[in-house]
């Protein structure tokens, strides 16, 4: 499904030439192709299939994911953005956009008050889908953006692009960030191996890692990497058995901003059995730009390449 | 005369006492009622966003009673006060309504203190519900309903008639089997629950959300859905508030005095179910409520239903409203957090300065 | 057709238990009977069959001259007040509120109580003596005290016929003789047909006028305490030494 997804997305670049190791769980939406600049009234298909009709190139737009915040601040319209979440940290001037969205959930009345004409949401229960409807029930158009895999986020900010009239932007970060991961990738396969990786989300209460067909998964594949998986395509969590069996080669450490480092890995009790941990293959990456569906997401996969093939050299 | 009966004295019985103990329950309800009122319009003026007073004062009078007042305030906040506030304070009133009105009935049917509207697997069923209605990759919104209400609803029913059915086979007293196939039937749900939630991955949230309780999702479809069956579940429990008294003295002396105890139990039971059931679907699950709520009233009126179950209803709105506004304010905390802060010092209090003849 | 209880022909067998083995009797609407019997006589079955709840009986019962069947539950209940032996509550309640459950039978399930059921309620409260309990929680009286709650609270259901079922287990002797001689007024007094199992047979011989002893399901003797609890009687029923019996 992922393939045709890219083949598909008229502009994008040539599809990454590896395949993602499990099929994904859900359907994703069909892609709509992407429109003249500034033609308005547009109407979307968001990716949960839901058609959304925008009346005017929007003037107040509330981003719900600091994805979202991203893209939008990325795109050029920045100054359009009204609203946005607690957790919206690049680029520096989303941190003085009111938030309206936490953990939580969405404050709705807040950002009514907010009157924006877009709101752009994040699916997959990350914000929850009943105040979504909400919103909807409202009158607010809202487009739920969600990636299954990387060309999804390619496709998330042409969809963007589309929402908010700026349809020319996002076709051309698209294809930069196409042709990125494409280099990225292209250089990964070149070097001849794939090591065996483990991409650590978290240690506690349980060991956390990328599930079966997740999106962090697809990353490592791309960078370079043959993922160790969860097992399951929806719990994340992996017993230590499963993880010294498969016997990483690689440990990315994803929660390197939570204060995991190399050496409290290797103190673990049962991790120094572990390949990686004998040869001291255990880095340190920024989870953000790894896992963040947004614009930086080549910059992230430059740096997930490099913390799996630290000899690589990129063009 | 014996020696025995003439050593106690024996003066004539004070009716007049009897007569001023009836009106305490028309103070009550009169500060109850005062006491709503004063909640839901600070429901209504208060929130995330400071709203003018005037402003709030206009937007009512305009959708509400219908006056040509012309509209100094933004489109926002009229969305605000009348389809987000307005909305989730009434179903605050609705859910505490109902909620005091089942913990009322179930604790007089049930003989037990301790009973509230969730020891018959209600709270288990309609958690299951919602959260098999989460894991179901179907998205169906109508009319501002989705499948977790429906599922929620549904699963709460499902689960006291599963209750009934099992207990009826046992040997046991009525009483007993009731509760203690509940607490099974409920434990088998919980796990039920348990491997739900294990299996949800991402939607995990949204069942926690609907654990928690509250009232952001409010809606005038949901209220109108929910609404009727409180209403009018509560009205059938008051009209058999009879029964109910004559249970205060056990199955037996119930039957002696002319009550149909099978029959009278199986109709309370399925009304109370199916106003916890209404208040459920629409917001989760709020504990507390159903429980202190009815200890509350009857530590001030005594144990007569035909005076708890209305006051019951009026205190329980009140407070459920309150909790809310206590709950937005600050940024949603889950409501039952704050019905538990809020009501268990209060309760304690009250505990403390209960006269003789009214303790719990 | 007599008034009161005409049972003829009544059995009750439990699997291969009988209970009750072909009963004829008459209890007038105006008597005071007490029921004697050792444990397993079938007397609680009795009254079981008096007050309507054995449904399994065979048998034909007459309350009044109308089958017992025909009664509905609400009519049989102002007939035929039962005074539990034990009672419990589950929330405190005052004296006054535990006595008014007596009126369930006769007030308006809609409106509930209104002036007659009050007074009702009132008289009953006087008439067994407990006017000075009144204001208290029920759940905090002696046992004697409750005993006498409940006693009132069967008088406010203004009964033709009381139903106790050993109304003087855990009374010290002073309540014992209290609600003796209660029930003796009630009946000599206002007419109120008692119909007691006593356990205690002097109590029984002293007070009652009429005693009914049944054994092993039959009714062996019926007349006055003389007739009745003859030292070989009560040697050949119960099995002990007559002397101990005081009259």
């Amino acid at each position: 499904m992922a393939i045709g997804a890219i083949s598909l997305a008229g502009c994008t670049a040539a599809a990454a030439p590896t395949p993602t190791p499990t099929p994904t769980p859900a359907p994703t939406a069909a892609p709509t192709p992407t429109l003249a600049p500034a033609e308005f009234p547009a109407t979307l298909v968001d990716d949960e299939g839901t058609s959304v009709t925008i009346t005017a190139q929007p003037q107040r737009i509330v981003s719900l994911s600091p994805a979202n915040t991203e893209t939008v601040f990325a795109l050029g319209a920045g100054a359009r953005l009204v609203g946005g979440t607690d957790a919206d940290d690049f680029p520096a001037e989303a941190k003085a956009l009111p938030d309206v969205a936490t953990y939580q959930g969405v404050v709705v009345e807040q950002l009514v008050n907010l009157e924006p004409d877009l709101v752009l949401a994040a699916g997959n229960g990350f914000n929850p889908p009943a105040d979504i409807a909400r919103i909807r029930d409202l009158g607010i158009p809202v487009v739920v953006l969600y990636a299954e895999d990387v060309p999804g986020v390619l496709h998330d900010i042409e969809l963007i692009g589309d929402a908010i009239g700026e349809s020319r932007a996002a076709e051309r970060m698209a294809a930069t960030m196409a042709a990125r991961i494409e280099t990225v990738s292209s250089a990964t396969s070149a070097l001849g191996s794939r090591p065996r990786t483990f991409y650590e989300l978290g240690d506690q209460p349980e060991i956390y890692g990328p599930a079966d067909g997740s999106f962090v998964a697809d990353m490592v594949s791309l960078a370079g990497g043959d993922p160790i998986t969860t097992g399951s395509t929806t719990a994340y969590s992996i017993s230590l058995e499963r993880l010294v069996t498969a016997d990483p080669e690689v440990i990315v450490l994803g929660d390197a901003n939570y204060g995991a480092t190399p050496e409290s890995l290797a103190a673990r009790p049962g991790w120094t059995g572990m390949t990686a941990v004998k040869t001291g293959a255990v880095r340190p990456v920024d989870d953000v730009i790894v896992t963040r569906p947004g614009p930086r997401l080549a910059d992230g996969l430059a740096a997930l390449a490099l913390a799996i093939h630290p000899d690589l050299v990129l063009p | 005369m014996s020696a025995g009966a003439a050593s106690r004295p024996r003066p004539a019985v004070h009716v007049g006492r009897l007569e001023t103990l009836r009106h305490r329950p028309l103070l009550v309800a009169a500060g109850g009622l005062v006491a709503l009122g004063a909640v839901v319009v600070a429901g209504v003026a208060l929130g995330n966003v400071a709203l003018p007073v005037g402003d709030t004062i206009g937007i009512l009078a305009r959708h509400l009673l219908g006056w040509p007042v012309t509209a100094t305030w933004p489109a926002s906040a009229e969305t605000i006060v009348f389809d987000l506030r307005l909305p989730r304070v009434l179903t605050a009133v609705v859910v505490g309504a109902g909620l005091a009105v089942a913990g009322t009935t179930f604790q007089g049917l049930l003989r037990n203190p301790l009973a509230d509207p969730y020891v018959l697997g209600t709270a288990s069923g309609a958690a299951l519900g919602a959260a098999l209605a989460v894991l179901i990759p179907v998205r169906i919104a109508l009319l501002g309903f989705g499948l977790l209400h429906l599922f929620a609803f549904v699963g709460a029913l499902l689960a006291v008639a599963a209750v009934w059915r099992l207990s009826r086979q046992t040997s046991l007293s009525s009483l007993t089997a009731l509760l203690l196939t509940g607490y099974a039937v409920g434990s088998l749900l919980a796990a039920g629950l348990s491997v739900a939630m294990y299996a949800s991955g991402a939607q995990l949230r949204q069942i926690v959300f609907y654990l928690l309780g509250g009232f952001s999702g409010a809606s005038w479809p949901q209220l109108a859905a929910a609404t009727p069956l409180v209403v009018v579940g509560s009205l059938l429990i008051l009209a058999r508030a009879r029964s109910l008294n004559a249970l205060l003295l056990g199955e037996e002396a119930a039957a002696n005095l002319g009550i149909a105890v099978r029959r009278e139990r199986a109709i309370l039971l399925a009304l109370a179910a199916l106003v916890t059931a209404a208040a459920v679907a629409v917001s989760g699950l709020v504990g507390f409520v159903g429980l202190v709520v009815p200890h509350l009233v009857r530590l001030l009126v005594g144990p007569n239903a035909r005076v708890v179950l209305p006051l019951s209803a009026i205190v329980g709105a009140a407070f459920l409203a309150l909790a809310d506004l206590v709950a937005r304010i600050p940024g949603e905390l889950p409501v039952g957090v704050v019905t538990a802060i809020v009501g268990a010092p209060f309760f304690l209090l009250i505990l403390r300065r209960a006269r003789a003849g009214y303790e719990v | 057709m007599r008034d009161g209880y005409e049972l003829s022909g009544v059995s009750l067998t439990y699997g291969r238990r009988t209970v009750l083995d072909g009963l004829d009797l008459h209890i007038g609407a105006g008597e005071c009977v007490a029921v004697l019997g050792p444990n397993g006589a079938g007397k609680s079955t009795l009254l079981r069959v008096l007050t309507g709840h054995a449904p399994e009986r065979r048998g034909a019962v007459h309350l009044d001259g109308i089958p017992l069947e025909e009664y509905s539950r609400e009519t049989l209940a102002r007939r035929v007040a039962v005074v539990p032996g034990e009672a419990s509550l589950p929330f405190a309640a005052r004296v006054e509120e535990v006595v008014a459950l007596g009126r369930v039978p006769h007030e308006d399930p809609l409106r509930g109580m209104r002036a007659a059921d009050h007074a009702a309620v009132a008289a009953a409260i006087e008439r067994v003596g407990i006017a000075d309990l009144v204001g208290r929680d029920a759940r905090r009286l002696s046992l004697g005290e409750r005993q006498l709650v409940v006693l009132a609270m069967a008088l406010a259901q203004a009964p033709r016929i009381l139903i106790l079922d050993e109304p003087t287990v855990h009374l010290d002797l002073r309540h014992q003789v209290d609600v003796m001689e209660l029930l003796v007024q009630l009946n000599s007094r206002d007419g109120v047909g008692v119909v007691a199992v006593l356990h205690d047979l002097s109590l029984a011989a002293h007070f009652f006028p009429r005693l009914i002893l049944l054994d092993r399901g039959r009714i062996v003797a019926d007349g006055a305490p003389d007739e009745v609890l003859s030292p070989e009687r009560i040697r050949a029923v119960y099995g002990v030494d007559p002397a101990l019996v005081r009259r």
